[in-house]
Formats: structure tokens, sequence, C-alpha cells
């Protein structure tokens, strides 16, 4: 699953692999430790949290279908993830599958408190248990990556990309976290989200990238200031986003290659 | 409504003698093979702008000078400069060196009193006026009107801004773009706020409001509006992906609507290595790398402009003080007023 990740990424092979785990922690959801730095040294105690996030699902699934929404407490799922280490060992490594477990978190929500068949309960603490440990894997490839010294060092603020080719890896990155805000029940945040992306990012890409594709950049503003806002404010499912989202990146890698070729073929200054 | 023949018209007044404002004056480029070595290290402020291309030329001048090291801060124009005045205000200075992608940022320090003076060999090799005492625009862009060539001629353009207010065409514009707001700006510093607030009411009544400057240069091309406000490089560069795109440029003659604004550079420390290092930005391989490629307009002689621009003896822009145009806060306050912000 992780190798199917990083085909998703510009990068190919190795140096791909450490584009995808470089840190954006200045958008970590809430504060992050000095553990993020030092992967593998927590990653014993990251698997003693999943697995207790787990058991702590079945047992109020267990405690609804004794008691019913109030005997569950569907509340306590966010607090939870919130309270654990490896909420930021995720957030600041791999985005895309963060957004899964905030999509799983508010599946298994939601389904309780629509009091839905037990089936479809089942069924949304499935996807979160898969997420749960999809993720896990990620933080131990990062891990790897991190202990060879092949990642940057997590901080509190991150630095502005200086050419076009990093702007695009921030804007994938930004992208995911739309996904993940969306997942969280946060449409209003994820709307500012792909603005500030458009303004702060895109703008500084798209001038150098119109005079190699005009129609790829007529598509992403389009993309940018109508069909992701919109996808969001109409309220379709997480994955109708996420569709977006990844229809998005596919255009961001054709943007890629156009200017990593057009970088290439450059007069130099002097 | 005023109608003219576009560039005949300016061509006449160029011969004439009466542009009000000179573009085509300056000394000679300089070769960096004339320039001094740089050595030892300096702190640049980068404000945000032209992808890589800045960043191009600032790897090359390390590259040409092994013993020169410079530490670059990215960020935002505006914020840079915030912070530049915050720390001298904290008694701290980080940045030996400001280089803004718009002047109106430039003149925020300046008048903060926080820039050295620069020697007059080096201002002078601008055109007559771009020169100033403590800071050095870098390259210039000129506020234009793109139009849909599907729909409209040239000729069928105003070349007085302040026309478009009483025209029937429907106007694209980027009201909250930093361009946009020094352009407006500029129009309140020549033609005063009650006129400007009459002129960005009557445009609003017909103007579709885009996030950025490109993308009104886009809805342009695609006829979604006749026509639009916008700085001139966007249209070139679409024009460059795009040969047969529906769009080409008018200008307006000795107002806001054809302003020339600036990127420029100023020295917060004192020295020959800020100043050294600035030349090199001025010399001929950096003019001509920043016009060939981000489609900049060059600010010193012997440099061709951008392919696609007329020839600057017949742009005609108004006479005004850039820096001045770091006083943005009335503006912003004016737009709001007028529901446009």
């Amino acid at each position: 699953m992780i190798s199917k990740w990083i085909s998703r990424q510009h990068l190919i092979g190795m140096l791909g692999a450490v584009a995808l785990f470089t840190a954006q922690a200045a958008f970590a959801n809430g504060p992050i430790g000095e553990h993020v730095n030092h992967l593998s040294d927590n990653i014993d105690d990251y698997t003693q949290e999943v697995k207790w996030l787990n058991t702590e699902v079945e047992a109020m699934i267990t405690r609804y279908q004794q008691g019913g929404v109030k005997e569950a407490n569907p509340e306590l799922l966010v607090e939870n993830w919130e309270a654990v280490k490896f909420h930021s060992a995720i957030e600041t490594n791999y985005v895309p599958v963060y957004a899964s477990i905030w999509q799983g978190l508010f599946g298994v929500k939601g389904a309780l408190e629509e009091q839905a068949s037990i089936e479809e309960i089942r069924k949304q603490q499935q996807f979160l248990a898969e997420s749960l440990w999809q993720a896990l894997g990620a933080v131990k490839l990062a891990a790897q990556y991190q202990d060879k010294g092949l990642t940057e060092h997590v901080t509190t603020t991150v630095e502005n990309p200086s050419n076009s080719l990093e702007a695009l890896d921030a804007i994938d990155n930004r992208l995911n976290r739309v996904v993940a805000k969306y997942a969280e029940k946060l449409p209003k945040e994820a709307v500012t989200i792909v603005h500030d992306t458009y303004l702060n990012l895109f703008e500084g890409v798209e001038g150098e990238l119109i005079a190699l594709d005009a129609n790829l950049v007529e598509d992403l503003e389009k993309d940018f200031n109508v069909t992701l806002p919109q996808a969001i404010q109409n309220g379709g499912t997480v994955d109708e986003v996420r569709q977006v989202v990844n229809t998005m990146l596919g255009k961001l890698d054709t943007a890629y290659a156009l200017l990593e070729k057009s970088a290439e073929a450059r007069k130099d200054v002097f | 409504m005023q109608r003219r023949r576009f560039i005949q018209s300016m061509a006449a007044l160029a011969a004439a003698g009466a542009l009000p404002f000179n573009l085509t004056q300056a000394f000679a480029a300089v070769s960096v093979d004339d320039l001094p070595k740089l050595k030892g290290e300096l702190t640049l402020y980068l404000g945000r702008g032209e992808g890589g291309l800045y960043e191009n030329v600032l790897k090359a001048i390390e590259e040409r000078n092994p013993e020169f090291k410079l530490r670059i801060r990215r960020g935002p124009t505006a914020s840079l400069a915030n912070a530049i005045l915050a720390e001298a205000k904290a008694g701290v200075k980080r940045a030996d060196l400001f280089w803004a992608v718009d002047s109106g940022a430039i003149g925020m320090v300046t008048s903060a009193g926080l820039a050295q003076p620069l020697p007059s060999d080096l201002t002078g090799q601008l055109h007559e006026n771009f020169q100033f005492p403590n800071w050095t625009p870098v390259t210039g862009r000129i506020r234009t009107i793109p139009f849909n060539t599907d729909r409209l001629k040239a000729e069928d353009i105003p070349d007085d801004i302040m026309a478009l207010a009483d025209s029937d065409f429907t106007i694209g514009w980027a009201p909250a773009y930093a361009a946009f707001q020094s352009f407006v700006t500029a129009m309140r510093i020549l033609k005063g706020d009650v006129v400007t607030t009459d002129w960005l009411r009557g445009v609003n009544a017909r103007a579709k409001k885009f996030a950025g400057e490109l993308g009104v240069v886009m809805a342009v091309e695609r006829g979604e509006v006749d026509l639009g406000l916008a700085n001139h490089y966007y249209s070139l560069r679409l024009k460059s992906g795009k040969p047969d795109a529906r769009v080409d440029l008018a200008f307006t003659r000795n107002d806001a609507g054809c302003l020339v604004n600036a990127s420029g550079i100023l020295a917060l420390s004192e020295g020959e290595l800020s100043v050294n290092f600035i030349r090199y930005l001025l010399s001929k391989e950096v003019q001509t790398y920043l016009a060939e490629q981000a489609y900049e307009i060059p600010l010193v002689d012997g440099v061709k402009a951008p392919e696609g621009l007329p020839n600057l003896e017949l742009i005609s822009p108004p006479d005004v003080d850039l820096t001045k145009l770091a006083d943005l806060r009335p503006t912003i306050d004016l737009m709001r007023n007028v529901g446009i912000l």
C-alpha cells in the first residue's frame, strides 16, 4: 500500500519517498512533540497507541449495543485521537492517510449517533482500523528514512518554497490537508486552505506554467476557484472531495514534469 | 468615449517629445565581467515572486563568487517589510539587503529611514525616472488593458483610464491583488480620492472579480469579459504558451492605467559588499535573463524589452514617485467603502 502511495508522487524511488516524508509541522493539528524527530525510538509507543485506540472503539461499540448512544459516548473518539502522540507522528509525515483516519473517526461517530445498523457501524470501524494500521506502516517507513538521515528535521515553522517545483510539493501537501480538514468536519477551514494555497503557492507557479501549457493552468484555475470549493461547500462525501483532490494532484504531476523539463532547458544567467 | 489609434498616436507623441515620463534614457548596462568579485556574507530578505527565477539569479551570483555566501529569508514582500520594521524597532538588524517585488514595500522601509544611501554611479545606471538615493529598482512592469481580440480592436479601447468607468465594456479585475492596489494608489495620488472613488464605483457596476491577474487575462481570452486590468507579463506569458490566444494589450496614456511599477532592492547595512551585490542585479546579464525568462522590463540601457511589448518609447506612463505607493491603507479603506474588497 505504501509503495502505491509513493508511486503517486512526483519523484520516483528513494528521493520520492524522502519528499513524501518532508515535515509540515506548521500545520500540525495541535502541539507536536519532539518525538516526531525520533520516530524509531517511539515506534513501540505508537504501536501501543494504535492498539489502544482500536480497543477503545471496540469497547464503545459494545457499550452502544448494551446501552445505546449515550452509554457509548461517541465524543470520546475524537478526544482519544487527539490525546495520542501517534496523531502528530502521522500528521507530520503523511497527510493522505491522516485524512483517512479522520474520515474513519467521523464514520464511526456518525454511525453511532445516527443509530445505524450494527453492520454499518462495523463497516466504519473496519475502515478506521485499516487506516490506523496503514498509518502505523507509513510512520515505520518514515522512521527508516529518518534513521538514514534522509528526512528533514521537523520544526515549528516551514521554509517558504524557493522554486516552482518546491511550491508544487507544498501544494500537494496542502491539498491532502484539505481532505483531512473536510474529514474532520471543518469545511470552512478546508475552503480557507484551498484559497490560501491558491493565493500563496499556486499563483507563484502559474505564471511560469502558463507559458508551457495554458490549458493545464486554465483547468487548475477552475479546480482551485470553483470545483474544489464547491465540492466542499455542497457537502458531498469525503471520498467525493478526495476524488477532486486526486484529480488535481494528477494535473499537478503533469505540471511538475513540465516545469522540471523547462528548468533543465533554461539558459544560464551568466 | 475617447477613441484612439493605439501605437500611431503614441508614436506621434513620442516624436513630438510630449511624453511625460522618460523610459528611454539610461547609461549602458555593465557586464558582470567588469564587476568586482564579491567576498564575505550577506543576508537577503527576498520577497516572493517569479517562481524560481530570482533564485536562479542569486544562485548564479554565488556560483560566480565562490568566496561569497548569501543567506536568504523568503516570504511575502509585505511581511518581510513589516519584519524589517519590527526588527529595527527592537534594535535588531538581521537583513543586509531587501529585494521586494513591489516598490510600495520598499517605500515602507525607506520612509522609516532604514535604507542606506547608494552611490550615484550605481543609481545612475538606471533610466532617469528610476533613480532614487537609497534604493534601486531592478525590473519594471506596466499596467495594461488586455482585451479580447474577437470582440475589440486596439482603437476601441480608450486611452484614458478614467473613461473606462463610463464605457459599456465588461471588465475583469482582481481588487485583492497587490499590483491592482498599487494602481489604485497611483490613481489616488494623481486624481484624488473623490475621483478615484467615483471611478471604482463606475467600473464596479460592470466588473467581474478574480482572485489574481492571470485569472483576469484568461477570462479576457475566453471572452468572459471584454477587457481587463492587469500587469503586462500575464498576457505575454499566456501568448507564449498559447500563441493563438485571443488577447492583445492596449495602453492608456499618462495616467495610472499605464503605471510602471518596479521590483526593487535596498541595502540595510553599510559597506561595499551590499552595494556591489546590487550591481550584479543591474548587470546586462541579469537584466537580460529577467527580461527573457520572466518577461520583466529591464531598466538599464542596452537590454531588450521582453518580446511582445511595444517599443518602450511608445509608452507614456505617469510621473509617480513609486515609493509613495507604500501608502496603501487609505487605498484599502477606500476600496472597502466602495464595497469591492
